[in-house]
């Protein structure tokens, strides 16, 4: 059995302070997080407190609670089992360690995003030093791409598959602003805000990497005619 | 069709897919408690940096020492040595 309590993370007092006063603005204006709940946002400020008081009990709440959205975004980074549970164990991990750093000005599950984006950043740049890539025949894009609706006939995780191998062919950094681009659908603001970068540079970031997608798939034949 | 219009067709469809469960709650909370994760201390962080910035000052003094002692040995001085002692 796991103890209730674990080590501080950090100096907690005007952290708490911080948090209680956030949680007093959630509940009195109302704010709602994406999961449409400030009860959510409320529990999630009351149990980030306890934990950093070291309240193990209020840390699994967390974890419990969050790990859905984690898995879903780092699924995007391994599409294999085991590296993708180790991953999302990762930002947990890491989300603990540097909780006393979480202010509470944003809902907690975007603090959780922002770490599990630059987890999965991680691994894929682990990856690229070990040049452990899967090439990628473009016979196989051609085949899947080659009618208008041959990629609605495609099963999601088909889909996924693919468009995963392709963008593993770029550079990590290329690799990231696409996915959040097209995968998760982030505009600017939101993928600055994921990457820690600037907006001038996601945007300049994105533009290279469109360029280098498009000359990798204008590599293909069916492309050419 | 356009590459991107592919691209983001098939992503349409990706963003459908259900991602594994997972549930790592125990695995989190073992590894939390196991105790090498735990963040460093106060202290800790103080002797870090002080190793840290007594290796940074040692590297260089280590070089100047060196080339001092190149210089000092050299057949120049030697000859200078001489002179002045001849002199003298």
């Amino acid at each position: 059995m796991i103890d209730a309590t674990f080590p501080l993370p950090g100096s907690a007092g005007i952290e708490a302070l911080v948090l209680a006063m956030v949680r007093a603005m959630t509940q009195s204006t109302g704010v709602e997080g994406s999961d449409g709940s400030a009860a959510s946002i409320s529990s999630d400020v009351e149990d980030v407190r306890r934990s950093q008081q070291g309240d193990a009990e209020a840390y699994r709440r967390l974890v419990d609670r969050h790990q859905d959205h984690v898995a879903r975004i780092l699924w995007r980074f391994s599409r294999d089992r085991g590296v993708h549970e180790e991953l999302v164990q990762d930002v947990f991990v890491e989300a603990y360690l540097g909780l006393s750093r979480y202010r509470g000005t944003a809902p907690f599950e975007h603090w959780l995003a922002r770490i599990a984006t630059r987890v999965g950043y991680r691994y894929w740049k682990e990856r690229a030093r070990q040049r452990r890539t899967e090439p990628f025949d473009v016979q196989e894009w051609d085949r899947v791409t080659q009618s208008e609706d041959a990629s609605q006939t495609l099963e999601p995780d088909e889909a996924a598959d693919v468009l995963h191998r392709v963008f593993e062919q770029l550079a990590p950094r290329d690799r990231l602003v696409l996915t959040l681009r097209y995968l998760e659908q982030c505009d600017v603001v939101e993928t600055a805000r994921r990457t820690g970068w600037t907006k001038t540079m996601v945007k300049v970031q994105t533009m290279r990497a469109r360029n280098r997608l498009r000359k990798l798939l204008e590599h293909s034949p069916m492309e050419l005619i | 069709m356009r590459w991107e219009q592919k691209i983001e067709r098939l992503a349409a469809r990706a963003r459908e897919e259900r991602p594994p469960r997972v549930d790592v709650t125990n695995s989190v909370l073992q590894m939390l408690t196991a105790g090498p994760v735990q963040p460093l201390t106060v202290a800790e962080r103080f002797w870090m940096w002080l190793a840290a910035a007594s290796s940074a000052i040692a590297v260089p003094a280590a070089v100047a020492a060196f080339l001092l002692y190149a210089r000092s040995t050299g057949p120049l001085n030697e000859i200078a040595e001489a002179i002045s002692w001849a002199i003298q």
